[in-house]
């Protein structure tokens, strides 16, 4: 026994294991901070612990960002809101280290910790920090100062508000450029908090300047910040400053660019309104979804139903409605699959009438894809049409492609599916399941691949959730424990792991009579993975089940295996057994 | 490669390009600039103007004639698709009245215009810069996956090979005056010089670094912006996004840069050191850019001997932790990197250092392992490490003594016991005496776990005692008396 003689002093402990040559105890130390912390006492931590810890940041980046985790949550630890600044010099240090995971973590913690900050006590803490970073000698500080405006602004005094600005306006335009990205990326953000009048001017100018850059990264950066800057201004500043910006961006040379404005084009919408929508933006969006390049189609053909939301249902008809349907034969699989994962949103928007007329023959179309994603899409989406056209005019269709991707070569298809089977029951109803369905739920139990034959076991529970133990009594039980005589031992664990899912579904009589004999039977299997899965089994069983069963058929069962020549069957039966006591001990 | 397509060029080029041959095609009226945007590119099948003749008209200047031969290769052609004139006749046009270009700008004797120039450098930006395509999505069949790491050709190297050729026939003719061409040749026409950097084709890349290399040497005043233009690129690379194709290029054109540099070294490029090309060594690609990287490095070391010191704790900070191959490729370049460490340097750096390499001796991957231990077959790392075994001996001990133990592999096992023999040749004593020191660690060591872990359940039964305060200002009444009192004996 090791003993511990000397007084224990916190920041000792803390330091020696600093000193540790294994990062792992550094680490680990590092993650108890706040026991240290706390055994100090809120003041001792402020006086000494802090500036501890701002001294020593030449750790290795993995401490580093622990560290600068932690410390965006100390502030009940130095003695709260009001001592949290003295928090923020080593965070200081942290936002300028080189490594980006390790500033990025600084930076959350500085906003996080901020957020709580006193009115004062930003004007007097805070700020002078994001001026010091925003005048930083090297371009990490810099960077990091970007992502701080947002929160020093609001608590600022006005001659301090405008000095923020015009940092602002300078780091647009630094030298280098991960300087100007970051001051890109986070303008949205920062626009947030200022003034309508400021906005207009001196943030649009900036913007302007950034959509011009010649740096494609930095553009690229600044049409993200389109649509945020959009939702901020009144409607009219809106189609003034941001409609020509994003119409040029949608016909810009770099496809990545037009990608961005593919992605976020609907939510201008909402900030521009129906006019300058109908005549401007519908347009440019036509356009992204017959662009030539396949990326650009696929992240217009993602956001088609949210489009479709904004507009009236005739303009979406007229103008939309004959894209999607050329994308539906698109050459691409991957704009297809796009287009597939949205599209059944569409039939709530356009109502019933179109749907049918219009829709449908595209739904049924992409059922038939060639390409196993865009059926699995369609077939994920199910609920949303059920709810406008009821599910009678797809149940045709349907069942071939859910045949057939139950059958699909690839088992991540086949697994997918599987997981859509509950949603598929639920919208298709029992008789449905019972006639189609249930034979390709049990193949699933003898697939070959193990991820197929738990998921379909997981499934049966699933099932049965749904449709209530009657009816698994009746089509499931009896099929899964016919099952157990399967030659192939791999076959037999499955219909255990399913025994298990299926008994809490089932409730405690049942499982007594109908599912604890096969287990118990199991026990004699000749295979040891059978007979230690049949402990694990028991194991899981025994909340279930009465005690008296578990006394009379369980434990001695579990006794007998624990007797048994091999290590592991002996091993699980000795941790069901210890189970079991617990178990009954506390109840 | 580029010699090689230099020498193809020369044999194909036709002999009588300027002398009247009949038309060539000019481009139509629809300006130039706004071909390979969004969409349709001119198709010369659909659009056929009138070809005027080019060259051969009496009373035509030099200069009209190299202008009217630019103005045609400022049209472009879509070789992306398989669409009707595949081999146009214009197109074959194109290339021969690049290669026509190319002889012109390497035979001329005369300085070129300031027209000539200005337009060459228009049309090289025509043809050059442009959008890559998005990279190919891996399909649902296993082929594609396949084919992930052959390199991309570009459809149209069919005339963008003779405009680099003339590119770099441009930037290297002595008719070329540099005063003039530098008005064109500008810093942004160099910062996208220096983007096409990042093409999927091998041989663009290759023609590039021929041209960047070139253009570094004669456009003496725009050598800050491109060192400084490269800095961004490596920082971005490092830092934010982990993608480019054409590190090893740009490294090796610095290659030449660096050895360059006057002694002393300047600031500035001790920063680029220690800024951008340490940093290298982190992101996970480091293996297709290694070679050039460890070149660039050994050159500043070459020129300051006293950076190897920085270079290896770069390195140490950079260390993988769980790829065994970067781990190996490392340890290469720190073997070169030592070669050239003298002693004062190397006595600073070598306590962390050889704790690195005591990790990578025990690692159970048996060629980091070995690569490791043929650090002691180089002569120079030898003799650094002989002369200073006091300190390094009872570092790596332990490492030894855990291989000749445990480890699995037969020849890790047999080089560890040479070296541990080499030491004991060195100094017996002081081999005994860590192999003592290393038995009576191993007998406390879970005494120490066990104290650790008393330690931390100390403190944190003593945290407990102590409210954490939301708003309510609690303060500990202990001030200066130790915290915890001990309870354990």
């Amino acid at each position: 026994m090791a003993t511990v003689d000397e007084p224990l002093y916190p920041i000792a402990v803390l330091i020696d294991e600093l000193k540790n040559e294994d990062i792992q105890l550094r680490l680990n130390s590092i993650r108890r901070l706040s026991t240290i912390a706390r055994a100090l006492g809120e003041e001792r931590t402020r006086k000494e612990l802090i500036p501890f810890l701002s001294e020593n940041n030449d750790d290795e980046d993995e401490v580093l960002l622990a560290m600068a985790e932690e410390l965006g949550v100390f502030i009940p630890y130095v003695g709260g809101v009001e001592h949290a600044h003295v928090l923020l010099p080593p965070l200081e240090t942290l936002s300028t280290v080189e490594e980006t995971c390790v500033r990025d973590k600084a930076v959350e913690s500085l906003c996080r910790i901020g957020a709580q900050m006193k009115e004062n006590d930003i004007v007097d803490f805070f700020i002078p920090v994001v001026k010091r970073l925003a005048s930083g000698e090297w371009f990490t500080a810099r960077v990091s100062s970007c992502g701080l405006f947002h929160i020093a602004y609001p608590s600022a005094t006005d001659p301090l508000k405008t000095e923020l600005r015009t940092i602002y306006g300078q780091l647009c335009q630094d030298d280098m450029p991960m300087v100007r990205r970051a001051a890109a990326s986070n303008l949205g953000k920062f626009a947030a908090t200022i003034e309508q009048s400021h906005l207009k001017t001196e943030i649009m100018s900036i913007f302007d300047d950034l959509t011009q850059d010649d740096q494609d990264s930095v553009r690229l950066l600044a049409v993200e910040g389109c649509a945020a800057l959009g939702k901020l201004l009144e409607p009219q500043d809106c189609v003034a400053h941001i409609l020509p910006v994003i119409v040029n961006f949608s016909q810009d040379k770099s496809w990545r660019v037009r990608y961005m404005v593919a992605n976020q084009l609907y939510e201008l919408c909402e900030a521009v309104g129906p006019e300058p929508t109908r005549a401007d933006l519908v347009p440019a969006y036509v356009r992204l979804l017959r662009d030539n390049e396949a990326e650009v189609r696929i992240a217009a053909a993602g956001k088609v139903t949210k489009f479709c939301r904004i507009l009236s249902p005739q303009l979406a008809i007229q103008h939309i409605l004959p894209c999607v349907k050329e994308l539906s034969s698109d050459s691409s699989q991957h704009v297809r699959s796009a287009l597939a994962s949205v599209i059944m949103g569409m039939a709530p928007v356009l109502g019933k009438d179109a749907t049918i007329e219009q829709l449908l023959p595209i739904f049924l179309s992409l059922l038939k894809d060639e390409f196993p994603d865009v059926r699995l899409n369609i077939i994920s989406k199910l609920d949303q049409v059920n709810q406008v056209i009821g599910i009678d005019l797809l149940s045709q269709s349907l069942l071939p492609a859910i045949v057939e991707l139950a059958e699909d070569r690839h088992w991540r298809v086949r697994l997918a599916i599987i997981e859509y089977i509950p949603l598929l029951a639920s919208q298709l109803g029992v008789g449905f399941f019972d006639d189609k369905l249930g034979a390709l739920c049990m193949q699933w139990l003898e697939d070959k691949v193990y991820s197929i034959r738990e998921a379909a076991a997981n499934n049966l529970k699933r099932l049965a959730e749904e449709f209530g133990p009657e009816w698994a009594m009746q089509h499931i039980i009896p099929q899964v424990l016919e099952k157990i005589n399967n030659p192939h031992y791999l076959y037999r664990m499955t219909i255990l792991q399913a025994i298990s899912f299926l008994a809490p579904v089932m409730g405690a009589e049942i499982t007594c009579q109908k599912l604890l004999p096969v287990v118990i039977n199991s026990s004699k299997d000749r295979v040891p993975n059978i007979k230690f899965n049949v402990a694990k089994v028991l194991q899981s069983l025994v909340p279930i089940l009465d005690q008296s069963v578990v006394e009379k058929t369980v434990k001695p069962c579990l006794v007998e295996l624990s007797e048994d020549p091999d290590v592991d069957v002996r091993y699980y039966a000795n941790q069901a057994l210890q189970a079991c006591d617990q178990i009954m001990m506390s109840s | 490669m580029w010699k090689g397509f230099i020498g193809k060029l020369s044999g194909k080029a036709p002999k009588s390009v300027g002398g009247g041959g009949g038309g060539w095609g000019s481009p139509p009226s629809k300006s130039p600039t706004s071909y390979g945007a969004n969409g349709g590119q001119w198709d010369p099948m659909r659009s056929s103007p009138p070809l005027p003749v080019v060259a051969g008209a009496e009373g035509d200047t030099r200069e009209d004639v190299f202008l009217r031969k630019v103005t045609v290769c400022c049209v472009l052609f879509d070789f992306s698709t398989d669409r009707v004139g595949r081999d146009s006749p214009e197109r074959e046009r194109k290339r021969q009245v690049l290669m026509s270009l190319v002889d012109c700008v390497g035979a001329a004797e005369e300085p070129l215009t300031e027209a000539m120039v200005s337009a060459c450098v228009g049309m090289f930006a025509i043809n050059l810069f442009r959008v890559f395509p998005p990279k190919v999505r891996p399909g649902a069949g296993g082929a594609a996956e396949a084919d992930e790491d052959d390199p991309f050709f570009d459809p149209s190297w069919y005339h963008l090979q003779v405009v680099y050729e003339l590119l770099l026939r441009f930037v290297m003719s002595p008719v070329v005056d540099v005063k003039v061409a530098r008005k064109y040749v500008d810093n942004s026409f160099i910062s996208r010089l220096l983007d096409l950097l990042d093409s999927d084709d091998p041989r663009e890349r290759d023609c590039l670094k021929t041209v960047l290399h070139r253009i570094y040497g004669k456009f003496m005043g725009n050598r800050p912006f491109i060192r400084k233009a490269v800095s961004n690129i490596i920082y971005r690379f490092v830092s934010e996004d982990d993608h480019h194709n054409g590190i090893a290029e740009l490294l090796e054109v610095f290659g030449s840069v660096i050895s360059g540099f006057a002694k002393p070294l300047k600031e500035e490029h001790k920063l680029f050191l220690c800024k951008a090309l340490i940093p290298l060594h982190k992101p996970k690609a480091v293996g297709m850019y290694l070679p050039q990287l460890t070149y660039c490095i050994t050159q500043f070391i070459d020129k300051e001997p006293k950076l190897s010191g920085t270079v290896i704790r770069g390195l140490l900070k950079y260390w993988p932790v769980t790829n065994s191959q970067k781990e190996m490729m490392f340890l290469g370049e720190l073997e070169e990197v030592l070669e050239l460490t003298e002693m004062p340097e190397f006595q600073k750096c070598m306590v962390p250092l050889f704790r690195r390499v005591a990790h990578c001796l025990n690692s159970s991957h048996f060629q980091v392992a070995e690569r490791a231990l043929y650090l002691w077959n180089n002569e120079h790392v030898f003799n650094l490490i002989s002369r200073n075994h006091q300190v390094i001996l009872p570092i790596i001990y332990p490492a030894l003594e855990r291989n000749a133990r445990l480890h699995w592999n037969q020849s890790v096992l047999n080089v560890t016991m040479n070296v541990r023999k080499m030491f004991f040749d060195m100094d017996q004593k002081l081999l005994l005496a860590c192999q003592k020191k290393f038995q009576e660690e191993e007998e406390k060591q879970a005494e120490s776990e066990e104290r650790r872990r008393l330690i931390w359940e100390h403190l944190e039964r003593n945290a407990a005692f102590h409210q954490v305060t939301g708003d309510i200002s609690f303060s500990v009444v202990t001030k200066s008396a130790p915290l915890v009192a001990p309870t354990m004996t």
